[in-house]
C-alpha cells in the first residue's frame, strides 16, 4: 500500500471511486429498503386498493375522508400547535442558555452544560412519570405551594400543555449543542470589534451572532421540529385522550380500532409534513457546504 | 429521537428473544413438560416461584420448562406449530400453553390438537367454578375482573355505590373526584366503558356477540353509551380529562387526587400488597350488574410427548394449595368456584367476590367501542371552555 500510495497516476482518484462507492451502498442500500420502501409501499397501499370485491384500483378515500374528517383535522391541527410552541419555545430556553455556555467563564459554566445535557440520557417514560409527580395533581409542586399558603395552580397533566412541557425539556440536549456547535463559529475579535465601536450587547447579538449562527438555528429546529410531530411516549402519557397527537393517534388507529390502512394514511400524511421540515435542513445544510468549499 | 430509541429497543429485544427461545425449541425430552406463557412477567414469576416448585416436589422425575411466548401471536404460531407436527406425526416440542384460545388457529379442536378437559379424568375438574368455563378443550385456572377502588377516607364504604345509578349521582355529586381510563388503554376504565354500553343496553351482557356487529346497530347501541358518558364526563376528574392506562389511574388514587377509580382486582390487590395504595383502600363491585372481566384458561397438547404429565399439572393447579396463592400471592380470582376456597379467604375477599362475571366481544364491538368513544367521550366541549 505505501508503494502505491508514492507512484501516483492520473487515474488514481478515478480507481479509488469504486471502492468509495461501495462503502456508501451498504448505509444507502439500508436507507432503501428500511426507510425509502416502506414509503413508497405505504403510498401504494393507500393509494392503490382492493374495494373488497376483488377489483384492484385506484382508491383515495382513505385521504378524503382524513381530510374531510373533523376529528383527525382536530387531531394533526394539535400536532401543528405543539410542535409549534415546542419549536418557539426551546429556541427562547435553549439560545440564552447556548450563548451563556459559549461566551461564559468559569465552574459553573461545566455545570450549567452538565445540567443542560442531563435530558440526553433520561428515557422518556421515566420523565413522565417524573413530571406527574412533580408536576401532577397533589404533586410536590403543589405540596409547596399549599405549604405557602398559596392557591392551586391548575395542572397541566392530561392538557395539551402537558407534552409541551415535557418534549421542550426532552428536547433541550439537542437543540443546546446544535447552535453551541453554531457559536464555535462567533469569532471573539468580531465581538470585541463590534464592542469597540459602541455596541451594546444586544446590537451584538443582532448584528454579529444572530447571522452567523442563524443556520444552525435552523438545524437545530428542523431536528427537534421531526422529533416533535412524530412523539410517542410523552403526548401519550401526559396529554388529553382528545385531541391526540398524530403519533398515539396512529398507534391507536393500527393497534385499537384495527384500521390499517387509516393508520397508514395518517402516517403518510404525518411523512408530508415531516419531509417539509427536512427540505429546510437539507437546503440549509447545501447551502452550508455550497459556502465551504 | 424517541422513535429512533424505541425501534432499536424493539429490534434488540425482538433478536434477543428469538436467540433465546431458538435452542429451547429445539429438544423436548421426556419428563420435562415443555410450558408456553403469553402474560406478563408477574404470571412467569408466580409460576417459577410458586407453581413449578410445588409441582415437581410433588411429582419427582418431572420437571417444567418455562417458556415466554411473548404475546398471544406467539402461542398461535406454537399452536400451529403443535398441529403441523400432528400432521406429519412428529414432536411438536410443546405440552402445556398457560393461557389459550383453543378455537384458535382454525380447526385444531376438530383435528384433535387440544385435549377435551371435561372427559380427561382430571380429579378437579368438578371443582372449577362454571361462570369461567368457556370451552371443553380449555381449563380455567385464573381470573379477574374489574371493580372500583375507592379511598375509605373519605368515602365510608356504607354509602359507597352498589349500583350504576348510586355512582352516577355519586360521581355528580362529588365533581373532580372520579377518573377512567381510556377504554383502549387498559381494561379498567375499558370495562367501566362496557358497562355503561351494558347500562344503555337493558344490562343485558348477551346482547353482544362475537358475531352479531353491524354498523347500525353498534350506532343504536353503542350512541345510547355514549350518552350516559357525555353526561357525567364534566363530574369527572379535570372536568372530563381520561387517564392514560390502569396503572395511571392507579396513581391518581394513591396521590389522593380522586376517591374513586376502576380498577383490575389483580392490580389493586398487587398495589394495596406492595404499598402502592394504602391499607385504607376500599373495594366495592356493582351489584345491579358486575363489571366485566375475564379468566385464563390452560390448554394441553393432545399430541405432546409428555401430554399425561401435563394433564397432572393442569390438575395440580387446581388444588386449594395453588388456588389459594393465586389469590394470595397473585392477587387474582380462584378458577375454582369460591365454595373451594378456605372460609378465612372468602371473608376477607367478600367484597370482590364475583357473582356473575359479565364479557364484552372482542373483535369488531371493541374496535368500535375504541373508536366511537374518542369520537364521542372524548372531546369534551365544557373542558375546553
Amino acid at each position: 500500500m505505501a508503494q502505491a500510495g508514492s507512484i501516483v497516476s492520473p487515474d488514481e482518484g478515478n480507481e479509488k471511486q469504486p471502492l468509495g462507492l461501495l462503502l456508501v451502498a451498504i448505509p444507502v442500500l439500508l436507507i432503501v429498503w428500511l426507510v425509502i420502501w416502506p414509503i413508497i409501499s405505504a403510498v401504494i397501499d393507500t393509494l392503490w386498493r382492493s374495494d373488497g370485491h376483488g377489483h384492484v384500483g385506484f382508491d383515495a378515500s382513505s385521504y378524503v375522508f382524513f381530510f374531510t374528517d373533523t376529528y383527525s383535522l382536530n387531531n394533526l391541527a394539535l400536532t401543528l400547535w405543539t410542535t409549534g410552541i415546542c419549536a418557539a419555545l426551546l429556541l427562547i430556553c435553549c439560545l440564552p442558555i447556548a450563548l451563556y455556555l459559549r461566551f461564559g467563564r468559569g465552574r459553573i459554566t461545566g455545570y450549567v452544560q452538565t445540567l443542560a445535557i442531563l435530558p440526553l440520557f433520561v428515557p422518556s417514560i421515566i420523565l413522565a412519570y417524573a413530571f406527574i409527580r412533580v408536576l401532577g395533581p397533589n404533586g410536590f409542586y403543589d405540596i409547596v405551594l399549599h405549604g405557602l399558603g398559596l392557591p392551586k395552580l391548575r395542572t397541566p397533566y392530561l392538557t395539551p400543555w402537558g407534552p409541551v412541557i415535557g418534549l421542550v425539556w426532552d428536547n433541550i440536549p439537542l437543540t443546546v449543542l446544535i447552535l453551541l456547535s453554531g457559536l464555535g463559529s462567533v469569532k471573539d475579535q468580531a465581538v470585541e470589534a463590534a464592542r469597540d465601536v459602541g455596541a451594546n450587547r444586544l446590537q451584538v447579538l443582532r448584528h454579529i451572532i444572530m447571522p452567523t449562527i442563524s443556520n444552525s438555528i435552523l438545524v437545530a429546529l428542523s431536528f427537534a421540529v421531526l422529533g416533535i410531530f412524530s412523539a410517542f411516549t410523552l403526548p401519550y402519557l401526559l396529554g388529553p385522550a382528545s385531541p391526540e397527537m398524530m403519533g398515539p393517534f396512529m398507534q391507536r388507529t393500527f393497534d385499537d380500532v384495527n384500521d390499517p390502512v387509516a393508520a397508514v394514511t395518517q402516517a403518510v400524511i404525518s411523512f408530508a409534513f415531516c419531509i417539509l421540515f427536512g427540505l429546510f435542513y437539507v437546503r440549509s445544510v447545501a447551502r452550508n457546504q455550497g459556502r465551504q468549499p | 429521537m424517541t422513535m429512533k430509541r424505541r425501534s432499536f429497543l424493539i429490534s434488540t429485544a425482538g433478536s434477543l428473544a428469538g436467540l433465546v427461545l431458538l435452542p429451547r425449541m429445539a429438544f423436548a425430552q421426556k419428563g420435562r413438560i415443555d410450558w408456553y406463557t403469553a402474560a406478563d412477567s408477574n404470571i412467569l414469576d408466580f409460576w417459577a416461584n410458586t407453581i413449578k416448585p410445588a409441582f415437581e416436589k410433588a411429582n419427582a422425575g418431572t420437571t417444567i420448562n418455562l417458556v415466554d411466548a411473548g404475546n398471544d401471536a406467539g402461542i398461535k404460531a406454537i399452536a400451529e406449530r403443535a398441529l403441523a407436527a400432528m400432521q406429519t406425526k412428529t414432536d411438536p416440542h410443546a405440552d402445556y400453553f398457560e393461557a389459550g384460545y383453543p378455537r384458535l388457529p382454525k380447526g385444531a379442536i376438530e383435528a384433535g390438537l387440544y385435549v377435551n378437559m371435561k372427559t380427561a379424568g382430571l380429579s378437579n375438574y368438578s371443582k372449577v367454578n362454571p361462570l369461567a368455563i368457556d370451552s371443553d378443550y380449555s381449563l380455567p385456572y385464573r381470573g379477574s375482573q374489574v371493580l372500583l377502588a375507592y379511598d375509605t377516607t373519605k368515602l365510608s364504604p356504607a354509602d359507597a355505590p352498589k349500583s350504576w345509578d348510586a355512582l352516577v349521582k355519586w360521581i355528580k355529586a362529588h365533581p373532580g373526584q372520579f377518573v377512567y381510563n381510556r377504554p383502549d388503554k387498559g381494561g379498567s376504565g375499558g370495562n367501566f366503558v362496557r358497562r355503561a354500553i351494558h347500562q344503555a343496553n337493558g344490562l343485558d351482557p348477551k346482547a353482544f356477540t362475537i358475531d352479531n356487529y353491524s354498523k347500525a346497530k353498534a350506532d343504536i347501541a353503542l350512541g345510547k353509551a355514549w350518552k350516559l358518558l357525555q353526561d357525567i364526563a364534566p363530574s369527572l376528574y379535570d372536568g372530563g380529562a381520561y387517564s392514560s392506562g390502569n396503572t395511571q389511574s392507579i396513581q391518581l388514587l394513591a396521590q389522593g387526587v380522586v376517591t374513586m377509580t376502576p380498577v383490575w382486582s389483580d392490580q389493586v390487590l398487587q398495589a394495596i400488597a406492595q404499598g402502592v395504595l394504602p391499607e385504607t383502600t376500599g373495594l366495592v363491585q356493582l351489584q345491579d350488574l358486575a363489571l366485566c372481566g375475564g379468566f385464563d384458561r390452560a390448554i394441553v397438547l393432545s399430541n405432546g410427548i409428555n401430554r399425561d404429565a401435563a394433564l397432572k399439572l393442569a390438575n395440580f393447579v387446581l388444588t386449594e394449595e395453588i388456588q389459594t396463592a393465586i389469590l394470595t400471592k397473585l392477587g387474582g380470582f380462584p378458577g375454582v368456584s369460591w365454595d373451594y376456597v378456605s372460609p378465612a379467604l372468602r371473608k376477607k375477599f367478600a367484597d370482590i367476590v364475583p357473582h356473575s362475571i359479565p364479557t364484552f366481544p372482542s373483535g369488531d364491538w371493541s374496535d368500535a367501542v375504541n373508536d366511537g368513544w374518542y369520537r364521542n367521550v372524548a372531546p369534551n366541549l365544557q373542558r375546553k371552555a
